[in-house]
């Protein structure tokens, strides 16, 4: 049985990779409480200053890794300084949108820089190979593990040990009285993200020689797997980071031994919800409880909301109605079908983080199981499009509660560390389902929406269909958040303990929650399959649970007038800097910043 | 008043005084004629779209270099969608809107130009897909085309060179599990089978995936004697490098998406002795593909690839079909695309749309091996 021996080595391999930025992610949300999406563009910045020492100015390799130390670890104090720390006194959902506005700028910026072609990087370590197993293994992995290693026993010691470290853990634990116990916070968090940036950038130069190949976009995929690690790991511990990633990398590697390369990733994810559930703080925690986590009530916090004149909104909504009349424009029209059809995404994900304070970050797959059910029912039976776009939106609330249920007894950034890994789930199952999904061979030549009987073709008619769906699911919302359900859900998201002991089953009504926005998603998903006539399993990817955050984020949590206008805001930013070609999305990124800087309670604020 | 249009023509009028300079044939100086490009110049796919460009451009300098289209300058507009269908089908809008363009071409991605063909379909609009291999890209009606080389052509042809020439009789298949890798997997395997070798192992991979090693020694252990890719070149790279870590020996040879400089860039001394049987080869002595390599080289100061000639091609073909065409009505110019016969290609030497399929007939393949750093041509001396 060489095989599971190899196995093994592979998983360990692997595994060495994820730890490397694992690490650095655990720092920070151990004393920030922040999933800091921006790390694995740090990774890339620090692989890119690798690649221009060893190409360019062909440094030897202390001196490379010396570079990106100090390029990147400076790199990573000013996000400190000038994304984070402005958002101290803000609610603390906003740091979050703020390091994705980061990453979008800082991976536009190298894709610029160095255009998107791949690049090799020069192995500038002897390339020895130890053969073991059936295979072998090179002295750079061997590298890769001790510096994560070492990294890791380094910081465990500097927490435990230096005076610094108490300061840092104390900061951790609770921010406003390590202040008062004179401890520099903001010393404290520039330290740390000074260490964790230089190890992302280390692990992002080690990672480019190992495979011999840099990307600006090998950010996103790498912070994933980072957190995967770190959660499983026991988030904010820094030991525990790298047996969790071993751990991940190990279950890959069997989980490909034993069905194959597709289910990988679902493996990963998998071993994240197990975690999650069974062991919420991590495999090494003593207690099954979670951690009393100090941002109970300000997670969300709420602000003052703008309150929208009844006949402004009017005049807004007979506007919407009459465009098409007013204008020729299809580009126009096509760009606000897109902006309500996000609007109900937005509405779904406002009502369950927003009110309910359920943070998720896997959106997308209740996009996907309402419009692949849609899509499905009425190409395979024939079914009318308009009862089939409801079935989507009862498929997507059914399957999509039961789904985020095992989640319900988490709080705070736990939901939306499982929402991730169960809309990753979701993808991948449709991926691998083949003789239901059609894998990803996707299902083309969907039937179009249709009303009545009759097919609707016409961009104006699809841009009606659109706005009506979503203006009628707006005010249900807004019915919904007036009436006592909107109190007790607000009550659910601030105080918890304190909902509890008034009688109010927790469980319930998360699910409640939970079922209405995946009725609005899934009626959004089910429309949108219809009018692109063909859907596959990259459709409804993980972006488009980020931009669905995004928008409720920037709207203003819980908020539907929000809702509505952070997705115009959203979709229309990227169409109107279209005149700044390939810099567009750094512009858009740069705009998400400043609204975060100066509205980070949202446009129209937190309800 | 500056307009975009204004921008647009003293944009034109420095191009032309620019490529004057290069002392060119005289730039045409009537209105432009616009074709619509929708594709990836940012997010993941980013690298396709930036390598379309060069090849368009060259073709441009080309066209118009020698008299443009009767007197007027061939030009496109690039819209970048990265890919996205949300982007794509807002980008199909405004060019079915902007009556100055004649046709569309892309967009990248299955899922991103797909979502778009419904609303050119309706419009009239040409959309041309120049990677859309996915087998149902040109059924949604008659104004959607491609150039890309069907699958169930180029497929049988990988077999043949895999299984007849190669020897491999007991192969494994590693695919990229898009709609593309997939499709490739099946006619591949199926006209293997047909030739009467094995299919040993199969692995779908996801387009993110950096590690195979646990996967190779899963295909090491189904004990193959060949190992097929359809992988894109970055992909091909690592997975040649860890297949000699991981023991893995066997021969290894790909479908001709691998085609790229980049491809022994990045695979280093792993890519040396892998196998392709490739459309468009620099070396190929067609007068045709020779002037596409030196003019590349002299332009980019580096070696065309697959992509670059999939969109230098194009663009050739347009401004043959555009120069045929009696009139610039949208329609007339899908009619002329129906009817041009053996425009010069690189991909397919003379391409001739079949008008049922909306397709090339007749994919062409050169069979080569990375020897010494590059790809050449191979001298039939099967490895094992």
């Amino acid at each position: 049985m060489t095989s599971w021996f190899d196995h093994t080595i592979n998983g360990l391999i692997i595994g060495n990779i994820y730890g490397l930025l694992a690490v650095g992610l655990a720092l920070i949300f151990g004393v920030s409480r922040l999933i800091n999406f921006a790390h694995g563009s740090v990774y890339v910045v620090g692989a890119y200053v690798g690649w221009v020492a060893v190409s360019v100015l062909q440094t030897p390799f202390p001196v490379t890794l010396v570079l990106v130390v100090a390029l990147t670890a400076a790199l990573g104090i000013v996000i400190e300084r000038f994304g984070i720390r402005p958002l101290a006194d803000a609610p603390r959902i906003a740091p979050l949108l703020a390091t994705i506005g980061l990453s979008f700028v800082l991976d536009q910026t190298v894709q610029i820089l160095f255009s998107p072609d791949p690049r090799s990087v020069p192995m500038q370590v002897p390339n020895w190979r130890i053969e073991i197993g059936g295979g072998s293994i090179g002295l750079l992995d061997l590298l890769i593990g001790g510096i994560g290693i070492t990294a890791a026993a380094s910081l465990f010691a500097f927490l435990k040990l230096t005076k610094w470290g108490w300061a840092v853990r104390a900061t951790a634990l609770d921010r406003d009285a390590a202040r008062a116990m004179g401890v520099d916070v903001d010393k404290v968090n520039r330290i740390v993200f000074a260490i964790a940036s230089a190890l992302g950038g280390v692990g992002g130069v080690l990672v480019g020689m190992y495979y011999n190949v840099i990307t600006p976009t090998m950010g996103f995929e790498a912070t994933l797997k980072g957190i995967v690690a770190e959660v499983v790991g026991g988030v904010g511990n820094v030991p525990g980071a790298i047996v969790g990633s071993l751990l991940l990398g190990l279950v890959e590697s069997y989980g490909v031994a034993l069905l194959g390369t597709s289910y990988r990733n679902l493996f990963a994810f998998v071993l994240l919800i197990a975690i999650l559930v069974l062991r919420p703080n991590g495999l090494f925690a003593s207690h099954r409880q979670l951690p009393p986590e100090p941002m109970t009530g300000t997670f969300v916090a709420p602000s003052k909301p703008v309150r929208l004149p009844v006949p402004l909104v009017a005049a807004a909504a007979a506007l919407a109605i009459a465009l098409p009349f007013l204008t020729e424009n299809g580009y126009l029209i096509q760009t606000l079908t897109n902006a309500w059809l996000y609007a109900l995404l937005g509405l779904s994900l406002t009502l369950v983080a927003g009110t309910s304070g359920q943070v998720s970050l896997g959106h997308a797959a209740l996009l996907a199981i309402g419009g692949y059910t849609s899509a499905l029912l009425a190409f395979n039976l024939n079914w009318p499009v308009w009862l089939t776009l409801l079935i989507g939106g009862f498929a997507a609330a059914g399957i999509g509660t039961l789904l985020v249920s095992p989640a319900f007894r988490l709080r705070g950034h736990y939901v939306s560390i499982a929402t991730l890994g169960i809309g990753e789930i979701v993808a991948l199952v449709i991926l691998n389902w083949e003789s239901v999904t059609r894998g990803p061979i996707g299902v083309a030549g969907i039937p179009p929406l249709s009303l009545f009987g009759y097919d609707l073709y016409d961009t104006n008619a699809i841009y009606w269909f659109a706005f009506a769906l979503m203006a009628a699911l707006a005010l249900l919302q807004v019915r919904l958040l007036g009436s006592h359900l909107g109190r007790t859900l607000r009550a659910v998201r601030d105080d918890d303990v304190a909902a509890r002991s008034f009688g109010i089953g927790l469980k319930r009504y998360k699910g409640l929650a939970f079922a209405f926005g995946g009725f609005f998603a899934g009626i959004s998903g089910a429309f949108t399959a219809h009018m692109y006539s063909f859907i596959n399993h990259e459709t409804f990817n993980t972006q488009i649970s980020v931009l669905a955050l995004t928008i409720a984020i920037l709207g203003g949590m819980g908020n539907v007038g929000g809702a509505i206008l952070g997705s115009v805001a959203l979709i229309g930013l990227p169409e109107i800097f279209r005149v700044a070609a390939e810099y567009r999305i750094l512009l858009y990124g740069i705009a998400l910043l400043l609204l975060v800087r100066f509205r980070p309670q949202g446009l129209l604020g937190t309800v | 008043m500056i307009t975009r249009r204004t921008l647009l023509q003293s944009g034109t009028a420095a191009l032309v005084l620019a490529s004057a300079g290069r002392a060119l044939a005289q730039e045409p100086t009537g209105e432009p004629i616009f074709l619509g490009v929708s594709g990836p110049l940012t997010g993941p796919n980013a690298q396709y779209g930036a390598q379309w460009k060069q090849g368009f451009d060259l073709a441009l300098d080309q066209i118009n270099g020698s008299g443009g289209i009767k007197g007027r300058p061939l030009r496109y507009i690039f819209e970048d969608t990265q890919s996205d269908p949300k982007q794509t089908v807002a980008v199909a809008q405004k060019f079915i809107a902007d009556k100055r363009i004649v046709a569309e071409l892309g967009d990248f991605s299955s899922p991103a130009s797909m979502a778009a063909s419904p609303i050119y379909q309706r419009a009239g609009l040409l959309q041309f897909g120049l990677t859309n291999s996915h087998p149902d890209f040109t059924k949604t009606g008659d104004f959607i085309w491609s150039n890309s080389v069907s699958q169930a052509e180029e497929q049988p042809l990988n077999a043949a060179f895999a299984v007849k020439r190669l020897g491999f009789k007991r192969i494994a298949v590693l695919h990229l599990n898009t709609d593309w890798g997939r499709t490739s997997k099946d006619h591949f395997a199926a006209a293997a089978k047909e030739l009467g070798a094995e299919i040993v192992a199969t692995e779908g991979y996801l387009p993110e995936e950096k590690d195979f090693r646990s996967t190779l020694v899963r295909v090491r252990d189904a004990n193959p004697n060949g190992l097929f890719l359809e992988s894109y070149y970055a992909d091909a790279a690592l997975i040649a490098r860890q297949a000699r870590q991981t023991g893995l020996t066997v021969p290894i040879a790909a479908a001709s998406s691998i085609y790229s400089p980049k491809f022994v860039e990045l695979g280093g001394d792993a890519a040396e002795g892998v196998f392709t049987s490739s459309r468009f080869f620099p070396e190929d002595p067609r007068p045709e593909v020779q002037a596409f390599v030196s003019a590349f080289k002299s332009k980019y100061g580096k070696e065309p690839d697959a992509f670059n000639s999939y969109a230098y091609d194009t663009m050739i073909l347009f401004g043959q079909v555009l120069r045929e065409a009696p009139n610039l009505e949208r329609k007339t110019i899908r009619d002329t695309l129906a009817k041009v016969k053996d425009v010069p290609s690189v991909v397919y030497g003379k391409a001739t749309f079949d008008t049922q399929t909306r397709r090339v007939q007749g994919a062409r393949s050169a069979e080569l091996v990375v020897k010494g750093g590059r790809f050449t041509l191979w001298d039939g001396k099967a490895t094992n």
